[in-house]
């Protein structure tokens, strides 16, 4: 744990021990198998400071300028109820990176929306400074028939030296509830961004989730999804688009753990330059969780000779009647589909950048939120060589 | 216009064509028939420059400049286009957005100013008329969940839009039904000009009952038997390839 060393020694929470105890999971821990640690090793990080910002931000670990409106509330840890500080403990317990989430936690936000209530939340997660780390914690509640929609954006301004932002979210939908959680990375190029996503569904309630990974030098996603009473679902839809020496990982674990639950996931990582890619996406369904059913559907574009990814769908399922189906597929650009472009004369980079926009395009125009669905199509658009075609076509053919 | 001279290709170490030899002129059509095996997708797969084949012996003189030094996408700006035999579907691109880009590629390659998106949805829309088809397909992916009949309507909605001067359609005719077959012939049949030659790759009359060949040749084991006008298709018609190959 050299890296954050000096940080957990000041720390006086007790999990800074056991931090500094375990150190950073090692290449032998499955799921940290992938991840280029040296950066989190070699740092030496300090707290993060705060600075004046406006809107619902997460600046340096803490929470600025909370979000005030109808049908939602704001509290502190000290309104934690038991169940939560448990589950919290219980991801604590993973690992000694997660170890010292918990231990260096600055800030932890409560924030409940109220039954029946409608609520949108923009969060913006601001750069720390060079060599500065923030961790911070955000509790949800979405109270019966509540419904609410979380949109988490990066401030991407540059940095050049490595810059930490770790949040944790648990959030918890209450019977009839829907979260829908749209999550925009964009950081700068040097940012280690660490998210840790928990969420508990009760009956009929509902959590959807975009994911997309544009920025940060490194970016690592871990999604928990509980399916705890009948009828819950969800939906979680990534996008990782990697490039220079880049590493986008998402982890995610859906649990079915009663019947007539309903999951889907549909991930793409389109990989570039050095970059590398790792999905793990697990899927449990429990002995009593009968007629469940769980979708998966991974799709990973190399462009590169250098790049990589590392995709890993996991199904386990002990209930005999459910319906499952997953499907994971590796390759290039489809040289049938280059071949039809170029012979109807559009030049080699152009039909490049049609293929890889159609790649991406599919989980973009999931994005039900017209103005993100824009800055994500654009980013994208941007991301793409001689994606300017592809621009003007847009912007010039509506019929 | 085209003038293939002693032209060997093969995929993979197997050779396909074994020595062709054809000269096309301004404003001809040309069939070339022949039955399955003979080299004749593999003939305009190799003029279009589909990678998978290689060019062993002979050349291919295209309007003064060899034709398989030119990468695929320089061969269209020359005016060479292929209608395919199975046409590429690609989920996620829109078929009018391949349309645009490929009109105003190709415009811009001939010294021609780009069409302004009235204009060009102007022409588009003309050009959908003609084939019968409707607006929607604009919208569609690029041939994704079209029926076989379909997908050629859009190969020609294509060649229409491009106005090649040499157009390559590879079995053109294969998979569609009486009425669909009518309306891709007189689609051919209207870019019949002075300036633009065809030449059409199928196995049988039935499309050159429509699109009325100035020659036919007879592809066997990778070389041209047998070259004659329309009566020869009728011939072969009746008698089949068997008696070519004894001859």
């Amino acid at each position: 744990m050299s890296g954050l060393y000096t940080l957990l020694t000041e720390s006086e929470r007790y999990s800074a021990k056991d931090a500094l105890q375990k150190g950073l999971p090692s290449k032998q821990v499955e799921s940290w198998k992938y991840l280029p640690s040296r950066t989190l090793n070699r740092t030496n990080w300090v707290s993060a400071s705060h600075r004046e910002s406006t809107g619902f931000a997460l600046n340096g670990g803490r929470f600025a300028n909370l979000p005030l409106c109808d049908g939602l509330s704001t509290s502190t840890h000290s309104s934690l109820n038991p169940s939560e500080i448990a589950r919290l403990e219980n991801i604590a317990s993973a690992h000694g990176f997660s170890l010292a989430q918990d231990a260096l936690n600055t800030d932890c936000l409560l924030l409940e929306v109220m039954k029946l209530a409608e609520v949108r939340i923009d969060l913006s997660r601001l750069a720390n400074n060079a060599s500065e780390a923030g961790f911070a914690t955000l509790v949800i509640r979405v109270g019966e028939g509540a419904r609410l929609l979380l949109i988490e954006q990066f401030e991407d301004v540059p940095r050049s030296q490595p810059n930490l932002d770790s949040l944790r979210i648990l959030a918890d939908v209450s019977r009839n509830g829907e979260m829908k959680h749209l999550r925009f990375q964009t950081a700068n190029d040097h940012a280690q961004v660490f998210t840790e996503i928990a969420v508990d569904i009760s009956e009929n309630g509902h959590y959807n989730l975009h994911t997309i990974d544009f920025g940060a030098k490194l970016s690592r996603t871990d999604i928990e999804i509980r399916l705890s009473a009948e009828q819950a679902s969800t939906k979680i839809n990534g996008l990782a688009v990697t490039n220079g020496s880049q590493y986008h990982d998402t982890h995610l674990a859906v649990e079915h753990r009663v019947g007539d639950t309903q999951s889907a996931m549909t991930f793409r990582n389109m990989v570039d330059g050095k970059g590398e890619a790792t999905f793990n996406g697990r899927v449990l369904i429990e002995k009593n969780a009968q007629r469940s059913a769980t979708e998966q559907s991974v799709g990973n574009l190399l462009l590169s000779k250098k790049a990589r990814v590392n995709p890993k769908p996991e199904l386990e399922i002990y209930a005999d009647d459910v319906t499952a189906s997953h499907g994971c597929t590796v390759g290039s650009l489809n040289q049938n589909e280059l071949f039809y472009l170029k012979s109807r004369g559009i030049s080699e980079t152009d039909a490049r950048a049609f293929l890889q926009y159609a790649f991406a395009a599919k989980l973009v125009e999931l994005i039900e939120d017209a103005e993100i669905r824009e800055l994500v199509e654009s980013r994208l658009l941007g991301e793409l060589k001689h994606g300017e075609l592809i621009s003007e076509l847009k912007e010039s053919v509506h019929v | 216009m085209l003038s293939i001279r002693n032209l060997h290709a093969r995929v993979d170490d197997k050779p396909i064509l074994k020595g062709i030899n054809l000269e096309i002129s301004a404003g001809e059509i040309h069939a070339i028939m022949g039955p399955n095996g003979s080299g004749k997708s593999t003939l305009s797969s190799v003029l279009a420059g589909r990678d998978e084949y290689e060019v062993t012996n002979g050349e291919v003189i295209y309007q003064n400049q060899n034709l398989l030094e030119l990468k695929p996408e320089e061969r269209a700006w020359a005016g060479l286009f292929l209608s395919f035999q199975y046409p590429v579907e690609i989920p996620g691109v829109k078929n009018v957005y391949l349309l645009k880009a490929a009109v105003n590629a190709v415009r811009e390659h001939r010294g021609l100013p780009e069409l302004k998106a009235a204009d060009f949805l102007k022409l588009v829309r003309e050009k959908l008329k003609i084939m019968q088809m409707s607006e929607s397909f604009l919208h569609r992916n690029v041939n994704e969940g079209f029926s076989g009949g379909e997908k050629k309507r859009n190969e020609i909605l294509q060649m229409q839009l491009l106005e090649p001067t040499l157009a390559l359609l590879d079995e053109t005719d294969s998979g569609l039904d009486v009425d669909a077959l009518r309306i891709v012939g007189e689609g051919i049949n209207l870019m019949r000009a002075p300036d633009r030659s065809v030449l059409l790759v199928t196995h049988y009359q039935r499309l050159l009952d429509i699109v009325k060949p100035d020659f036919v040749h007879v592809l066997i084991d990778g070389q041209i038997k047998l070259s004659g006008d329309f009566s020869l298709a009728q011939r072969l018609e009746k008698e089949g390839y068997e008696g070519i190959e004894v001859a």
